[in-house]
């Protein structure tokens, strides 16, 4: 009998001590789901950034997060098993491995009658309702139409449409909110109408000023991490995101960043970095994680490269204009609509480009010797650009670029050994670059 | 132009921009505009020449490679592609609307690298609530906005009217020649059909009804029919080159009806004509574009399949159609996750159904010609059967 191989590390090593304690919060939001279907109380598939994680709260709907499960599956290496399913259904390979993972999940469910036994974290308990949106990508509202073959629940989708950049901002501002409060009451009935619940305004009021201190505190850690060393590598962000991009309603969820921002102030304090000698300040410019794979954050490390700061879940700035503003929906499309909005008249005198304008003002700000981008085969929507970001960078500044290729939970084509690899070389540009900026300017 | 209509068709499909480049010449502003969405009575109204900006599947892929991630859906990058290459440079601006990721996202890199040439995105709803009319009302005006701008010149109420008037009849006059194929055999080939509707999205739309016109009367008085052969109804997304279709029928079949980003899903209905006519196109864009880009919900799933495919049944039932082929352009998200529902309805219905999975390259194609062809064989197979 051949000796059993030890298990491959896959997840990434966190730095601080609250980053630790994230998945724990995962767990305990499938939990609460599934105690929730056994007392008969709602419980909604959602998709993240559809606006409606305050008023979930606000009527004790409990969210499942179907594209966060998506992450679990392949950090836990059990994704295989769900894509084949739903690739054995007719839907492409090609197709967003968050939801192929998904559908193959229920198609399980609808095959054995029960969560698969293989589903981490006790499996996606049972929807009453799904909430879909248009935000992000089109997968976001096409694939709970696509659940529609297994699953008999009712369906909503959030339209959530970013101003473009050549619109003047200010003209066209009115009629944006107008239209997104107008979908979140669509959604308000549509709850109200499904689950026989009537939503109390001042609850939700609450809720949203609870998750506008969740998102701020969120932000000022963010902020922190401009200090050298710096106190939290992304693969700790991308964990610490869960209570603010899934529950931010929550007081939990607020403690929770609270605790980290306590944390992390005292190792700015302190000059406590993530590795004892950071050398490289790296920037997750684009993309989504290789879920299966955070491992490769320590590889940086090894190399004395630490991930400073990320672009794809930044939370954005707090929106002050909403103080005044009495009505708890427009209150969060307003601050929605800052954050798809705060960097467009700089970027309008900058660089011409949104996301480039960001990148720019960060490798300043965040002090950056090289930018990473994660190209993710089933990933389009956050894959789509990087190569132009790059070219447009290319104008403005030295700074190298690393294009990493995988999926985000798909693991069939990704080769570890070539991502190291590329890593490597990276990392010897990356040093090169910041020895000749030393020697030109004079100083570090 | 008499009797030779049809030829005068083909060559604006063969060299779409040279009828553009001749205006262009005169003083006529050319503005180009993807997918089916931007209203084009906007652009007749303000004197503009709508041109549909396509890509070639005949173009080898060169440069764009450079800018435009391999995972991308390929029309995209094909027609970055001719961009770079000057093929789009007479254009004097370029609507983008927001039909789906590949095309929202190309907005911002196409405006980059054109920096000369106005680009306007264009805002369109993809989940059709109480408040989406408004809102895309309001998109519409600020396009308008825009366009006025580009044409130097107010819309007046009176011209947009006009320009729905034109562009209806123009619709009608492509779903008359489209009912060519309705007896069997069909007065006109697919082929033919499609290569009509491609030029139609290259010509000012009075010149585009007169040449629709005389077609009609030349294909009318055909002595000789076509050969009779299987009745495909093809689905899918942008084909803009007769090349799959000429595949099909070279296999001895007849497309008779073909609903598709380029031809009937723009042509099949009008814009109604009462009291406000940009409320009117604001229905029309929003309502009648059967693009699976738009979320079409039921109060159950088979209500749902009815709202989404059920004009396929239609289509099938009035052109006789015995199969279904779908053209799915690979890595078109809203296609794929649409096909295995789209299997079970047509499915259900009787109709014998093939997907393919395409890639935007002629080379591509040509490899699907043995699956075709075993596709018709089981067709035919069946049908003697029964």
């Amino acid at each position: 009998m051949s000796e059993e191989r030890p298990k491959q590390k896959t997840t990434a090593i966190k730095s601080t001590q609250t980053a630790n304690e994230a998945y724990k919060v995962v767990k305990a939001m499938y939990a609460r789901a599934q105690e929730a279907v056994e007392q008969g109380s709602p419980v909604a598939w959602v998709m993240v950034s559809t606006c409606c994680e305050e008023i979930l709260k606000a009527m004790g709907v409990v969210p499942v997060y179907t594209e966060n499960f998506g992450a679990v599956c392949a950090a836990k290496k059990v994704a295989e098993p769900f894509l084949h399913s739903a690739e054995a259904h007719g839907f492409s390979r090609h197709l967003c491995s968050y939801a192929r993972n998904g559908i193959g999940y229920v198609i399980q469910l609808k095959e054995t009658g029960m969560i698969p036994p293989d589903a981490p974290a006790g499996g996606m308990a049972h929807p009453s309702v799904l909430i879909g949106g248009s935000h992000v990508c089109d997968p976001r509202y096409k694939w709970y139409q696509a659940l529609g073959r297994y699953l008999d629940v009712p369906y909503y989708a959030v339209e959530i449409l970013e101003p473009p950049i050549d619109a003047d901002f200010e003209a066209v501002k009115q009629y944006y909110i107008d239209y997104m409060v107008a979908e979140l009451r669509g959604l308000v009935s549509f709850l109200e109408s499904h689950l026989g619940k009537k939503l109390n305004p001042d609850i939700l009021m609450e809720c949203v000023h609870i998750a506008e201190q969740t998102r701020t505190k969120w932000w000022e850690c963010y902020e922190l991490r401009k200090a050298i060393p710096c106190p939290m590598p992304t693969q700790d962000a991308f964990s610490c995101l869960v209570p603010n991009d899934l529950d931010p309603a929550d007081r939990a969820s607020l403690a929770f960043y609270e605790r980290l921002y306590d944390e992390l102030k005292y190792r700015v304090d302190n000059k406590i970095g993530v590795i004892p000698d950071e050398k490289y300040r790296l920037l997750w410019g684009g993309g989504l994680p290789p879920w299966h794979s955070m491992g490769i954050f320590n590889y940086f490390e090894s190399l004395g490269g630490v991930t400073v700061m990320d672009i794809t879940y930044y939370p954005g700035s707090p929106c002050l204009e909403v103080a005044d503003c009495a009505d708890p929906l427009e209150r969060i499309v307003r601050w929605m609509l800052h954050r798809f909005t705060e960097w467009h008249s700089r970027a309008a005198r900058g660089c011409g480009n949104v996301i480039v304008q960001r990148l720019l003002e960060w490798i300043d700000d965040y002090h950056i010797d090289g930018i990473i981008m994660h190209g993710s085969e089933s990933c389009r929507a956050g894959t789509f650009g990087q190569l132009f970001f790059k070219n447009v960078l290319k104008e403005h500044s030295t700074v190298p670029v690393l294009f990493i290729e995988s999926d985000i939970v798909d693991t069939r084509s990704y080769s570890e050994a070539s991502t190291k690899q590329s890593i490597d070389d990276f990392m010897e540009v990356v040093a090169s670059n910041k020895e000749n900026r030393i020697g030109q300017s004079g100083f570090n | 132009m008499a009797g030779n209509n049809l030829a005068h068709a083909v060559e604006i499909y063969r060299a779409r921009d040279k009828r553009a480049r001749e205006l262009k010449a005169q003083g006529k502003k050319i503005i180009g505009y993807f997918c089916c969405y931007p209203p084009v009575e906007l652009m007749t109204a303000l004197d503009l020449v709508p041109y549909r900006i396509i890509g070639d599947i005949r173009e080898p892929m060169s440069r764009a490679d450079g800018y435009i991630e391999s995972n991308i859906c390929s029309f995209v990058r094909n027609c970055f592609e001719l961009s770079l290459k000057g093929r789009y440079e007479f254009l004097d601006g370029v609507i983008i609307p927001h039909s789906c990721d590949a095309i929202e996202k190309l907005c911002d890199i196409w405006r980059y690298y054109n920096k000369s040439t106005p680009t306007y995105f264009l805002n369109v709803p993809h989940i059709i609530h109480e408040g989406t009319y408004l809102f895309y009302r309001a998109e519409l005006l600020r396009l308008r906005q825009s366009l006025e701008e580009l044409a130097g010149k107010k819309l007046q109420t009176e011209d947009l009217v006009s320009a729905i008037r034109v562009h209806n009849e123009n619709r009608a006059l492509l779903r008359s020649l489209y009912r060519l194929r309705l007896p069997d055999p069909p007065l006109m080939s697919g082929s033919e059909a499609i290569k009509v509707a491609i030029a139609a999205t290259a010509l000012p739309v009075l010149e585009c009804n007169e040449m629709l016109r005389g077609i009609i009367s030349e294909v009318n008085a055909r002595e000789e029919p076509l050969p009779s052969g299987i009745r495909v109804l093809l689905y899918g997304g942008q084909i803009d080159d007769a090349a799959f279709v000429d595949i099909i029928e070279n296999c001895g079949a007849n497309v008779v009806m073909d609903d598709l980003c380029t031809t009937a899903r723009c042509f099949w209905h009008e814009v109604e004509l009462d009291v406000d006519p940009i409320n009117n196109l604001c229905r029309h864009y929003l309502d009648n574009i059967m693009c699976p880009r738009t979320l079409r919900q039921g109060t159950n799933h088979v209500s749902e399949l009815e709202n989404r495919f059920g004009y396929l049944k239609s289509y099938a039932a009035e052109f006789k159609a015995t199969c279904a082929i779908a053209y799915t352009m690979r890595l078109c998200d809203t296609f794929e996750f649409d096909a295995p529902d789209l299997e079970d309805y047509l499915t259900k219905q009787g109709l014998p159904f093939f997907n393919l999975e395409v890639e935007y390259k002629l080379s591509s194609m040509e490899q699907l010609r043995t699956r075709i062809e075993a596709f018709l064989e089981s067709v035919a197979e069946k049908a003697v059967r029964s």
